[in-house]
């Protein structure tokens, strides 16, 4: 047993229980010498993820490889976030852009990123559970939001996935106080019907 | 074509469960996130799907035959509200109550799931399409041309493909509409020697004469008609036209007339050839080939004609002259209320009026051609022939003549000896009820179709989303019949529908030299169809036929006491929208009753035949009798019972079966009749004893002084007064004042202290305020408005029995008084369209003890649905009785799967223990907000419009920003028209009528 600790959005400590970890030498290799060695995400198995907070995933997507590590843009696969109220979930077919050619360097990889092909060519999207949930009388449109505060704004209700191997509920979105914070700290409105209608 | 078709269902599937777009709103969950949800992605992203922005998609309506353009708004590939096409040329963006309503077609809980089989014990099996096709193949082959086929499509592709593949099975088709206008076009043919049906010009008639003609609820294109005449109608620029309704019984129509004259039934052709001889004897300036008819008229001299008809010869002769000296002037005639034996001759009649007064190829326009069926004797002529069992196949697509035809014409059991019948329901009909094989068809929104309602539009339908159960578009299903078919078929080969009915669109594009098909289809596409502009009308003369038009009064079949003549439902039009909760819950505008069918009585009969309200009569005629309660309607004649249309059926979903009585069952057989009389027979009016409340939302039919519906006299509008002033000018009498100086005193400390609680927290700045204008001159009370709110806002429909309770939940009603009508005075009705009045000074907000009723910084009284606990204080509070309170868990029961997806997901679905009420569809204020936002510029006037105004067939409501002096609302306030209701509670209402305008005689 070993653990592991990492910083969460600059607050949060997050305690890893994890089985046993290998570094994959391989994912070492081609990534030393672009990528700050703190981003390279520590290679996980999805038995692993059941001790890591959050619901677990049929598909163990790991936001600290894609969006950590690869730094691949949050809004390529939340396509929608800066016009819509909608983030937009990425098609399966937006997964198969990469992993069309991209099958994986460890077993662990290549075991998950089988399913994700699987689901693609058998036409089953994979069902995510979800970790945020705005209840249904409130409105967040989120791309004012995006736009306001720019692309890289998630991380304020979201946490910093990018250090996050599973996403988990960061700040429960419905606790009001925790929208009407912000809007005070900017001095935006409280009007109730600007969010409830 | 099945791969292909597979493979486009996973592209476009919704898959969205929950929460990307909230499709699962019909349960309102609080604030618990504990329950496990999923999230399910596209398979391949859509490419004009974006989660969260509503797709639009341009179509074109298909619940009555006039063919309005559409706008179908889609969210997550699901259809959420229909709305008219701006660049349509028959509704130019607005919709009536029946149009939005075929959402609910769409997503009828009740439509055939799949192709369905007649067992021998009566009971139907589920089989495949492919099954089901052969079938269909091997019987019509086999049939050796005793097909037939009755369609109610209308004229298209499809109609001429279905004409084509019915030909080539050596058969023949019927297309017929119940609603048809049979008696226009015999009349037509008769004078003026022309086959078709013109359009008519309401917007530029000066003096509109409506012989019975409801125009503003089933005739020809009502949305049209009703653009038109509020045009025309509605006062501006100082004036206005003056409508004038001959009718026994006032429709909607006849309540907005400015005077409505009860005729005697049966006299509208004597009538309307009186008038044309006064014309033609008081002026020269008539058609010289009109001037022949001289002596035919002579007979129609209005002494002789006044006595049969219930007007005077002064009153003739007075209509003739404003009809002729207020060019262009329109009469029109033809009406379902009003069609009996002699509906033919009116309509020859008012052909002539029109012609000697000039209004031919002004405001009635030949050439235009509007689509109509074949008329009942073609379908009469094919009943013959299935009785005497020359028919073997039998194919009913869009049409239900089993109920749309009176029980006496026998046509059930004529249908009954043809030995294979198929049908295309969408909905198991009565006349699906009777046939051994059930194709349903794909919705016009889930096909790709197309329409020429007629002369130069093309109007096109495209699929807005993936079929929600197991259907096929009807062309589809001739297509593969014809392949499996082959032999007299083989000729009909297309590898699709989609693909068929684009290669006849390449013809169409060929025709108009466009170069590029595939620009050319796109571009078409999102236009809605190819509208081109109306050709000059073409020129008609007098025909010989006119000279042998007669103006005798029909005979009426049966004993009794009372001349039964039903009325056209503006909601349930021919018994179509019978399955539609929100036609059924939104009122009647006439009587205002909701979910039952009536029988109307005038109320000085009622009292004389000791009859109250709600007891249940029964009619009596020789060919049946229907019991349904009483509604005493002042508007309907002393001589005269009526009932609507479209209730009673007997096999048509859970929503119309049972509903009410059909009033077709009192009907005798149309032997031998081009058309169907409505109106023929008399009653025998027998009372029960039993009593039912009448589920009605009016409340008070009469204003007791309190000034909600302002009218004043043309004079009085076109000098500027305001309501008030008009009311003292009529009265002569001192100025009455509204408030008391301790009052106003009152009232200024109040709007003082209130002006200082703006200068904090949210509410300091500037804002916008919200507000609207309603022109009761323009209101017809037609109620698309309500249901357009109903679509907007999630608004569930209760029911029957919570109606009967006063919970009907309409954010939106129509408020119908009537004013006069006492003792020979003239009835007249005023519509006041009353919502939410968004006070600035409301008396709901300070009473609610937890802050949901609230004023916003923009104007709007705000509801807050997570804040309300239900004390309902605010709806005791409240003059105008427009918050509705959720008894009960309402959703649950309003939208069974899978109605559930029409619910706009930018709308709370509210729970149990709510108060709710008109937000000014805060929605679109916020979205159009958050674009305004996005494009870095502020909001502009006409960003926002609310779902009422957006539908208003009248575009009697704008609006908009009150602060901004330019908006349209603020300069509409303006308006020395505009009043408050209740202006002396002070509670100072966002929303402005500007007070209707009687047009009343000339001296």
């Amino acid at each position: 047993m070993r653990k592991l600790a990492s910083v969460f959005g600059g607050t949060l400590l997050l305690t890893l229980a994890v089985a046993f970890l290998v570094r994959d030498a391989a994912a070492t290799r081609q990534g030393a010498t672009a990528v700050n060695d703190s981003l390279i995400a520590p290679t996980l198995t999805p038995s692993d993820s059941a001790a890591l907070k959050g619901p677990r995933q049929p598909i163990f997507f790991r936001h600290d490889i894609h969006a950590g590590q690869y730094k691949i843009n949050c809004q390529y696969c939340h396509y929608s976030v800066s016009v819509s109220s909608e983030p937009g979930i990425p098609s399966m077919g937006t997964c198969m852009n990469c992993h069309l050619v991209i099958g994986g360097t460890d077993s662990t990889a290549q075991r998950e990123i089988a399913k994700v092909r699987e689901a693609y060519n058998t036409s089953t999207p994979v069902e995510w559970n979800r970790v945020y949930f705005l209840a249904r009388h409130a409105h967040f449109p989120h791309m004012r939001h995006i736009n306001v505060m720019g692309p890289n704004a998630c991380a304020t209700c979201h946490g910093d996935v990018t250090r996050a191997p599973q996403v988990f509920k960061v700040n429960n979105v419905n606790n009001m106080g925790f929208c009407i914070n912000c809007h005070l700290e900017r001095n935006v409105s409280r009007d109730c019907s600007v969010c409830h209608y | 074509m099945d791969e292909t078709q597979d493979k486009g269902m996973d592209r476009r599937r919704f898959l969205t469960v929950l929460g990307v777009s909230g499709a699962g709103t019909a349960a309102l969950t609080g604030c618990s996130t504990d329950r496990v949800q999923k999230l399910i992605p596209y398979l391949v992203q859509s490419e004009d799907q974006v989660p969260g922005i509503p797709t639009w998609y341009a179509s074109t309506c298909t619940e009555c035959a006039s063919g309005c353009g559409l706008h179908v708004k889609t969210r997550e590939a699901r259809a959420i509200k229909l709305e008219g096409n701006p660049a349509h040329p028959v509704n130019a963006g607005k919709l009536c109550a029946r149009g939005q309503a075929g959402l609910q077609s769409l997503y009828n809980p009740n439509r055939v799931r799949g192709p369905q089989k007649r067992q021998a014990d009566g009971g139907t099996t589920d089989v495949a399409w492919a099954d089901a096709i052969a079938e269909l193949a091997a019987k019509a082959t086999a049939a050796g041309g005793k097909v037939a086929v009755i369609s109610g499509a209308g004229r298209g592709t499809f109609s001429d493909l279905l004409a084509t593949w019915t030909a080539a099975l050596g058969g023949k088709v019927v297309r017929y509409q119940p609603f048809d206008h049979e008696p226009m076009r015999e009349a037509n043919r008769q004078v003026f020697g022309v086959d078709g049906l013109p359009a008519h010009d309401f917007a530029s008639a000066r003096f509109i004469l409506s012989f019975g003609a409801d125009f503003l609820e089933t005739w020809l294109a009502p949305v049209e008609n009703q653009r038109g005449f509020a045009a025309s109608h509605g006062f501006s620029d100082g004036t206005m036209a003056r409508h004038v309704a001959l009718a026994p019984r006032m429709s909607l129509t006849g309540m907005n007339a400015d005077e409505w004259f009860a005729i005697v039934p049966g006299s509208e052709a004597a009538i309307a050839l009186a008038m044309a001889q006064v014309i033609l004897a008081e002026r020269s300036s008539a058609p010289s080939d009109a001037t022949a008819l001289r002596g035919m008229l002579a007979a129609y001299a209005p002494d002789q004609v006044a006595q049969q008809s219930g007007l005077t010869a002064d009153q003739i002769r007075l209509l003739a002259r404003e009809f002729v000296s207020a060019g262009p002037s329109l009469a029109v005639a033809g009406g379902i209320g009003s069609q009996h034996a002699g509906a033919a001759q009116v309509c020859a009649a008012v052909n002539i009026l029109n012609y000697v007064a000039g209004n031919v190829g002004r405001t009635v326009r030949f050439g235009a051609d509007l689509d109509s069926s074949d008329g009942y004797a073609a379908l009469a002529s094919l009943q013959q022939e299935m009785d005497a069992g020359q028919i073997a196949v039998l194919l009913v697509h869009d049409a239900n003549p089993v109920y749309a035809l009176p029980k006496s014409s026998g046509f059930a059991a004529a249908m009954a000896k043809v030995p294979y019948k198929v049908s295309t329901a969408l909905v198991l009909d009565e006349t699906a009820a009777l046939c051994d094989l059930i194709l349903p068809q794909s919705h016009a929104l889930e096909r790709w179709d197309d329409l020429r309602p007629r002369a130069g539009v093309h109007s096109l339908m495209q699929p807005v989303m993936e079929p929600v159960f197991d259907t096929l578009a009807p062309g589809e299903v001739l297509l593969r019949v014809a392949k499996a078919a082959g032999g007299p078929l083989a000729g009909l080969q297309a590898a699709s529908w989609d693909e068929y009915l684009k290669t006849e669109w390449q013809g169409v594009a060929r025709n108009r030299g466009a170069g590029n098909f595939a620009t050319f289809w796109v571009d078409t596409l999102a236009n809605g169809g190819l509208f081109d502009e109306t050709a000059a009308p073409a020129a008609v003369r007098l025909a010989a036929g006119a000279a042998q038009v007669v103006g005798t009064a029909p005979a009426f079949v049966g004993e009794g006491e009372f001349l039964f003549a039903p009325s056209a439902s503006p909601m349930l039009y021919d018994g179509r929208g019978a399955d539609k909760p929100w036609l059924l819950e939104n009122p009647d505008p006439v009587t205002k009753i909701t979910w039952q069918s009536w029988v109307e009585i005038h109320p000085e009969t009622a009292a004389d035949l000791d009859i109250r309200e709600g007891e249940i009569l029964r009619l009596v005629s020789e060919s049946g009798s229907i019991e349904a309660p009483a509604y005493l309607y002042p508007g309907v004649r002393r001589d005269v019972v009526s009932a609507p249309l479209g209730y009673g059926h007997t096999n048509f979903g859970a929503y119309a079966t049972g509903r009410g009585a059909n009033a077709l069952d009192l009907l005798p057989a149309p032997n031998g009749a081009g058309f169907v009389s409505y109106v023929s027979t008399r009653v025998r009016l027998e009372k029960t004893r039993r009593y039912q409340k009448v589920a009605k939302t009016e409340g008070n039919t009469r204003q007791l002084g309190r000034g909600v519906a302002e009218a004043m006299a043309l004079g009085a509008a076109q000098k500027g007064l305001t309501p008030e002033e008009a009311h003292h000018e009529e009265a002569g009498g001192a100025a009455h004042e509204i408030n008391t100086p301790r009052e106003l005193d009152a009232i200024a400390g109040f709007a003082a202290a209130q002006k200082a609680a703006t200068l904090k927290g949210n509410y300091a700045g500037e804002h916008p305020q919200w507000g609207m204008t309603i022109d009761l001159a323009k209101c017809t009370g037609c109620s698309a408005c309500v249901t357009a709110c109903y679509a907007e806002n999630n608004i569930p429909t209760v029911g029957e029995s919570e109606v009967l309770r006063g919970r009907e939940m309409s954010w939106m009603r129509i408020e119908r008084y009537y004013e006069g009508g006492h003792e020979g005075e003239p009835l007249e009705t005023r519509f006041v369209p009353m919502l939410c009045q968004h006070c600035a000074n409301a008396p709901c907000e300070p009473v609610c003890p937890v802050y949901a009723a609230y004023h916003t910084p923009d104007g709007l009284n705000g509801q807050v649905y997570n804040r309300c606990v239900g004390t309902r204080y605010c709806s005791n509070n409240c003059p105008f009785k427009v918050r509705y309170f959720n008894w009960f868990a309402y959703n649950k029961k309003a939208f069974p799967e899978p109605l559930n997806l029409q619910l706009n997901p930018d709308v709370t679905v509210r729970a149990r223990g709510v108060m709710e009420k008109c937000t000014f569809c805060v929605q679109r204020i916020r979205g159009a907000q958050n674009e305004a936002a996005l494009e870095h510029r502020p909001l502009r006037d006409g960003d926002v419009v609310t779902a009422c105004a957006q539908a208003c067939p009248s575009s009697a409501i704008i609006f908009g920003d009150r602060m901004d002096p330019e908006s349209r609302v603020a300069r509409s306030a303006a308006d020395p028209r505009g009043y408050h209701v209740f202006e002396e509670t002070n509670v100072r209402p966002s929303v402005t009528y500007l007070a209707k305008v009687l047009n009343g005689a000339e001296a």
